[in-house]
């Protein structure tokens, strides 16, 4: 093939706009990159890895907004050893094999202490291979899949730096199952989109609520390629549940709502720790009916809630959602804690501190279990998560009962 | 209501209303300017920011902001069709990937501008017809808002105002040596699509949720549609809509939800398989 001078002199040419537009754009669009931490001899790094791009985005980007609010209120604190905390973020975009490849470059390039996260179960578990082999500390917030503790559980001296923050499916199941049974529910109708957390959720909850005498009445996981909510919901409201239970974590989960509304506007309806925590979105969906979240904490739960709430509101101009920022935040938490505790960042030193101790959270007092997974459940002090029911004029605790 | 069949095969309707919404600018860039936009759903997306802002305000209804976001989606449509489409007009692998790579960097400046949190519009509440039929607003608006742009497309086309573009469609060389400024009007013509695209973002920005990658599932579909149908029949594009539109939401609820895009995207290989030009060709087209 020959190629002339020309043709490239043309072809440079014909590009200058576009490339001076998109040189303009890039620029609006990535400034900097602010959260990752200036290298500093004096700095202790976290490394965090959140989908920032991609259709979790959002989830994402409550998840680093939150981890950044935990390090600034560590450093308010007097830092750790004198020395200040920062994050370096790792942008998972919701793939597996980017998520693996940003924990590998946060722990070999960019030298961090620890990792939290990721979002999806699936990314998770990927990281933990990272983790395992780097011999680094993984505090899990969000993802939920019994895989992760499973492996802790059989291999423990490969993953025994893994510890999940986040509720198992169990205890995501069994919180549901005592809120269904306080609203006297019988029949419920189970929808989500068709991934691997929703999926192993609805088989936990209905194994779990059998013995209540509670039963799924309608179970449909649709595709994100083409969701067809409107079927989904005439075919949930046909089926006659007492409430639908809206297992999707993103936008999906407004979407679904205003169909369900459509259809049957008397339904109540719970979305499991999903997009509609967000009070501008539950606004725009019609409150016919109960519309519940379910969420790890909320303004009013416990002081250090509303103490969370109201600086993550004064520092980001909109309050948390409960779940994918709440969560990511005790993780920090926990995670700065047990450094003190330990007296050094090394990974040999804070997972002991990690297997023996309490931690105290926005959510309540995180201990871990042999299989590293924080124990949720009831008593004094303990993780237990909390359901709110939104009002015209915010949202109100329902469950549990206070 | 006895069975909710009726209501499945109406709400299949009105989502085939809405990829026609989408199909009729794909149509006009792919039958004149003939290239693949991959930006197509990021002026979709457009579309409903711009109702989200006006409706955030208290200025103005989804249908009020159509007009204004086809104004706006216009404006860069001709400033994109003019820098950077015509010009790598002739590079077939360019195409595809600028367009797609204006589609993301739009998604990252969304994502700036409104934040990557989902936004929503009230989408008011839904007539009910005959025997409890919910008729949603948002899918009457898709159903006649897509019937009137590709009535009004297919009247343009076949009148003489649509001339140059049918000349454009058949034969780029005769339209030039007729002394028509066939760039300006692929510029145009590429400008008035992302204003379609636009105007039907915001027309159903009601019925879910605002974000930045929202475009991407009308992109594919509308796409597909368009291939299917062939470019040269306006009615063929409304009628297999709306056909995919009941198909999808049938097979939702005869067979389960996560099987309505396999069988859709199934059924959609079936016909390229026995009409690999689409539907509908005329005979003797040149390319």
């Amino acid at each position: 093939m020959t190629v002339r001078t020309g043709t490239f002199l043309r072809l440079a040419l014909l590009l200058r706009g576009p490339a001076a537009l998109f040189l303009y754009l890039f620029s609006s669009v990535f400034p900097a990159a602010p959260c990752v931490a200036a290298a500093h001899p004096d700095t202790l790094k976290i490394g965090v890895l959140a989908p920032l791009s991609g259709p979790y985005a959002a989830g994402g980007t409550s998840f680093v907004q939150a981890a950044t609010l935990a390090v600034e209120q560590a450093n308010a604190e007097g830092g750790v050893f004198g020395q200040r905390v920062t994050i370096v973020v790792g942008d998972t975009q919701g793939r597996v094999d980017v998520a693996k490849a940003e924990a590998l470059r946060l722990v070999s390039r960019e030298k961090v202490s620890a990792l939290v996260g990721a979002y999806l179960s699936e990314e998770t578990v990927g990281v933990m291979e990272i983790a395992a082999a780097q011999r680094t500390v993984l505090l899990v917030p969000v993802a939920a899949t019994a895989e992760i503790t499973d492996l802790v559980r059989r291999e423990y001296a490969r993953y025994r730096y893994v510890f999940r923050v986040g509720y198992s499916l169990p205890q995501w199941a069994e919180m549901i199952a005592a809120f269904l049974s306080d609203r006297k529910v019988r029949r419920y109708a189970f929808v989500g989109a068709g991934i691997r957390w929703n999926r192993e959720l609805g088989e936990t909850l209905e194994r779990i609520v059998a013995p209540l005498g509670i039963a799924p009445v309608y179970t449909a996981y649709y595709s994100p390629g083409n969701p067809t909510f409107d079927t989904v919901a005439v075919a949930a409201a046909a089926a006659s549940p007492d409430i639908v239970i809206l297992a999707d974590p993103g936008r999906n989960s407004v979407s679904f709502l205003k169909r369900l509304r459509e259809s049957a506007p008397a339904l109540p309806a719970l979305s499991i720790g999903g997009a509609l925590g967000d009070a501008r979105l539950a606004a725009s969906v019609p409150l016919s009916a109960p519309v519940y979240v379910q969420a790890a904490a909320w303004r009013g739960v416990s002081p250090a809630a509303t103490a969370y709430v109201e600086r993550y509101e004064h520092r980001f101009g909109a309050p948390p959602v409960g779940y994918s920022d709440t969560l990511p935040y005790d993780a920090v938490t926990v995670l700065v804690a047990a450094w003190r505790k330990a007296g050094s960042t090394a990974t040999e030193a804070v997972v002991p501190v990690l297997e023996r101790g309490t931690f105290a959270g926005t959510a309540g007092d995180y201990r871990f279990d042999a299989a590293h997974q924080a124990v949720w459940g009831t008593g004094p002090g303990a993780l237990r998560g909390t359901f709110v029911r939104w009002e015209r004029d915010g949202a109100r605790i329902v469950f549990p009962p206070r | 209501m006895a069975s909710p069949l009726p209501q499945v095969l109406l709400d299949g309707l009105f989502a085939g209303g809405t990829y026609a919404l989408m199909a009729a600018g794909m149509a006009l860039i792919l039958g004149v300017v003939k290239v693949i936009n991959l930006s197509h759903g990021a002026f979709f997306t457009l579309g409903a920011y711009v109702a989200y802002a006006l409706a955030e305000r208290g200025v103005g209804t989804p249908i009020a902001a159509a007009p204004l976001a086809a104004v706006i989606a216009f404006a860069f449509g001709v400033f994109l069709g003019k820098s950077f489409v015509n010009p790598a007009r002739s590079h077939p692998f360019a195409l595809p990937v600028g367009t797609l790579a204006c589609a993301l960097l739009f998604e990252q400046a969304a994502q700036m501008v409104w934040g990557p949190h989902p936004l929503s519009i009230e989408a008011g509440a839904p007539w009910i017809g005959p025997g409890g039929l919910v008729i949603r607003r948002w899918g009457v608006i898709a159903f006649l808002s897509s019937a009137a742009l590709l009535g009004g497309l297919k009247w343009v086309l076949s009148a003489r105002p649509g001339l140059p573009l049918r000349l454009i469609a058949e034969d780029e060389e005769i339209a030039g040596s007729l002394g028509m400024d066939v760039e300006a009007i692929r510029y145009l013509t590429f400008g008035g699509a992302c204003a379609m695209a636009a105007a039907a973002g915001a027309l159903l920005s009601p019925s879910g949720a605002v974000t930045p990658t929202m475009g991407r599932a009308p992109l594919l579909l509308s796409l597909v549609v368009v291939i299917v149908a062939g470019m040269d029949s306006v009615a063929a594009i409304f009628l297999l809509s709306i056909g995919l539109g009941i198909f999808g939401n049938a097979c939702a609820w005869l067979l389960s939800p996560q099987w309505s895009y396999v069988a859709l995207l199934a059924a959609v290989c079936l016909l390229l398989s026995a009409r690999p030009a689409g539907i509908v060709v005329t005979a003797g087209r040149r390319d």
